[in-house]
């Protein structure tokens, strides 16, 4: 046992820090690390510098063309970019479809689709969620329908993150009736400028757009951009979400924004006041808990000793220390952080601000991260799950 | 970094485990809880199996191992929620191979890794509470050597050990001193915890000490480490066994015709009690590797650790009486047992509240396992 790094993980941290330091755009990192509103090309610039380096597919295989880093140093790398202030990477294509692509799609598929991924050139989104699927995914109803050489896709898809941008969406779709729910379920790439797709915006509780809903009125879509095998498509989504189950839990994110509330918390006054430093006192724990956690897990991938039956505990705590500190950040800045003013959450507004620039987007961050413990599996289905290891 | 253990701990831990199984059975334990809370016996068994000399160094007879060792020990110490104190051993073996002059620590080495005697650290006061720095037994010359004088507090095995290590001031500062039991002066009031154990009243009137350091502060909050550590790595054992007797009691037990594990609020509960034990347990690691490091890293560490344990421990104790309903609250099953080694170890080397304060008057600008 050890807990040190390496001196080449070491050496490793030391180089990815320079090259953050030496690309990461100030505006972008200044807007990250006060919590200000990133537009779509600032995702997108930050996503291409990564991916001209190679390093937006940065948990790619060599193979594919990634730099084929093992589990530390990708967490390495993922720590590096979040305490710098780098934007997190919009994970569904090169964290989410590509490993999908690159282990059930054909050797065609791959040289059509990872390019573009790889480069950060082409917008992927995520069409899981429909208005009756939730948690109950495999409950899903859009339908596609083999006709020669194509599919007819039918239905509607829900909470579609940044799906306003987005010119490509992965998708479970019902290609089949019989059985089980989950065996007649395909996945499927479909272009999002095919004739008959509607994406329409869905206002959330603090008046931003982040998730859309998608429609498909007889949608064609070429038979070849079926992944694998029809009918097949609830496995390649389970491999997905097997997929960086450490990333979930943001542990990184969590450490950058810790340092974000003690700096809130002295701003307001509220630092040296016990009861309040205490309720820091006690994330910080959490924090360094839930990174011991997630190291376990590296460790273990590492090494290839151990099982751990962890993963799932790695969500639902993340989730809910993300949703702690934004919490304790609100509360910081009281009733400062009533006012709702939309253009005061933008880099270089010079309005009037109410109480102190840092205010502004406190409450719209807590009402956002609601979300953590709904997405992904809610907390009650992974608790299912964690019940499920225990109790048998 | 790496969490595996080698296949020499792998071996340690089956020799520990095999001798909670076979020779601390249950039925042992309660005999030997009823008869005072302590088994020289017992304690000569684990002796045997070289566990009290864990941090004794090799050149005294001891095993000169490190605390992940300690770690893996324990944990089995508190799977069988075994009373015997072998959290004392590895306490003694830390200070005085560490801070006594060679001689002493010649003297009582061996004898502690042997099991012969048993040292006790003596360090509570009714007015200090947890704090470390505040000390009113004193230390005076006489005769060319010390005499203490003052009175400590839940003493662990503090009428049946042989000899305490002592904190008293001396100059001003708090200097840590070792205090053989028959010494003239030297009294004991002992009586059961809530564990089951032993603990006594130490009251010393001008009794004989010999010095270990002047720097007893550095020593104490050493001392004190070592038993965080312990704990929080004991405090998985007991967490495992009580989950686990949790887990046998709610597939048996039956309510409305199914058993109790079918029932979706009870079997969130459980995996609530599972991330607490992994909580916990991520920190018993930390805790660990950190141990040896610089004291202000390594006294952080134990804060954050020794908190995060309480917290766990008094989770997975109060649902584990909730989920087993009456029987919980029985002396006869084991799971009173468990829960109520949980409390204790909660409250001994600093509770939650005072760790978290420990904790928030260490804050820095930024926070991690790395700093």
């Amino acid at each position: 046992m050890d807990l040190a790094f390496t001196p080449e993980e070491q050496q490793f941290r030391t180089k990815i820090r320079a090259w953050v330091a030496e690309n990461l755009p100030p505006q972008i990192a200044h807007k990250v690390h006060n919590a200000l509103h990133l537009s779509r090309d600032d995702m997108q610039r930050w996503a291409k510098i990564l991916g001209k380096n190679g390093w937006l597919g940065h948990g790619w295989p060599k193979e594919f063309g990634g730099p084929g880093w093992n589990s530390v140093q990708k967490h390495l790398f993922e720590e590096e970019c979040a305490l710098a202030g780098a934007p997190r990477v919009v994970p569904f294509g090169p964290v989410m479809v590509a490993p999908v692509i690159m282990a059930f799609g054909s050797a065609e598929q791959q040289a059509r689709f990872l390019p573009g991924i790889a480069s950060g050139e082409v917008w992927w989104s995520q069409g899981y969620s429909e208005p009756g699927s939730g948690s109950d995914l495999a409950s899903l109803k859009t339908k596609a329908e083999r006709r020669g050489d194509k599919y007819i896709v039918n239905g509607q898809k829900t909470w579609t993150t940044l799906g306003q941008y987005g010119e490509w969406i992965f998708c479970l779709v019902r290609t089949s009736n019989e059985g089980k729910p989950q065996t007649g379920i395909s996945f499927l790439l479909i272009d999002m400028q095919s004739p008959g797709v509607t994406v329409r915006p869905i206002v959330l509780l603090d008046g931003s757009v982040e998730v859309n809903e998608v429609f498909f009125d007889n949608v064609e879509v070429p038979a070849n951009n079926l992944i694998g095998e029809e009918n097949k498509g609830w496995t390649y989504a389970k491999h997905l979400l097997s997929h960086e189950r450490t990333n979930i839990a943001d542990v990184n994110r969590a450490k950058r924004e810790l340092e974000r509330l003690k700096r809130i918390a002295k701003a307001e006054g509220v630092y040296d006041d016990v009861r309040f430093r205490d309720e820091i006192a006690k994330l910080e724990v959490d924090v360094v808990a839930l990174e011991m956690m997630v190291l376990r897990v590296l460790a273990a991938e590492k090494s290839g000793k151990q099982s751990l039956d962890i993963a799932g505990l790695l969500k639902i705590r993340g989730s809910e220390i993300q949703q702690r500190y934004s919490e304790l950040m609100m509360l910081a800045a009281g009733p400062y952080a009533l006012p709702l003013i939309h253009e005061a959450m933008e880099a270089g507004w010079q309005g009037d601000v109410v109480g102190a620039l840092h205010c502004a987007p406190l409450a719209s961050t807590y009402f956002n991260l609601r979300k953590t413990t709904i997405y992904g599996g809610s907390n009650e289905v992974q608790r299912n799950i964690v019940s499920q290891v225990v109790l048998g | 970094m790496d969490f595996d253990f080698s296949d020499e701990q792998d071996q340690l831990r089956d020799a520990v485990r095999k001798w909670v199984d076979k020779a601390y059975s249950f039925d042992r334990r309660r005999a030997i809880a009823s008869d005072g809370g302590f088994s020289i016996e017992a304690y000569r068994e684990l002796a045997e199996l070289g566990l009290c000399g864990l941090y004794v160094p090799e050149a005294m007879g001891g095993l000169g191992m490190g605390p992940v060792e300690g770690m893996v020990v324990m944990e089995e110490m508190g799977r069988g929620i075994v009373l015997e104190p072998l959290t004392q051993a590895m306490i003694a073996g830390a200070v005085l191979s560490n801070y006594a002059p060679e001689p002493l620590a010649a003297q009582w080495g061996p004898k502690i890794a042997g099991g012969e005697r048993l040292v006790a650290l003596a360090y509570l006061e009714r007015a200090a509470r947890y704090r470390l720095d505040t000390c009113a037994t004193e230390a005076q010359q006489q005769d060319g050597g010390w005499v203490l004088t003052g009175s400590k507090s839940l003493v662990a095995n503090g009428d049946t050990c042989d000899a305490f290590l002592v904190s008293a001031t001396l100059d001003g500062k708090v200097a840590m001193f070792l205090v053989e039991r028959g010494a003239t002066g030297v009294g004991t009031r002992g009586y059961g915890t809530l564990d089951g154990a032993r603990a006594a009243e130490l009251h010393l009137d001008k009794a004989a000490a010999q010095l270990i350091s002047r720097d007893g502060l550095n020593a104490l909050e050493h001392a004190v480490d070592v038993g965080i550590a312990c704990s929080c790595a004991e405090a998985i054992g007991v967490m495992e066994k009580t989950l686990a007797l949790t887990v046998d009691y709610m597939n048996t037990r039956k309510q409305f015709g199914v058993v109790i594990s079918s029932f979706q609020a009870l079997r969130h509960r459980v995996a609530d009690m599972k991330m607490q034990l992994e909580l916990a347990r991520s920190m018993s690691y930390y805790a660990s590797l950190k141990l040896n490091a610089p004291a202000p890293e390594r006294r952080a560490a134990m804060a954050r650790a020794k908190y995060q344990s309480g917290q766990s421990m008094r989770f997975v104790g109060q649902q584990a009486i909730q989920l087993h309903g009456g029987i919980g609250v029985t002396d006869e099953y084991a799971v009173s047992h468990y829960f109520k080694k949980l409390t204790q170890l909660e409250l001994t080397w600093g509770d939650s509240l005072h760790q978290l304060g420990e904790v928030s008057s260490r804050m820095q600008d930024t926070a991690g396992v790395f700093a």
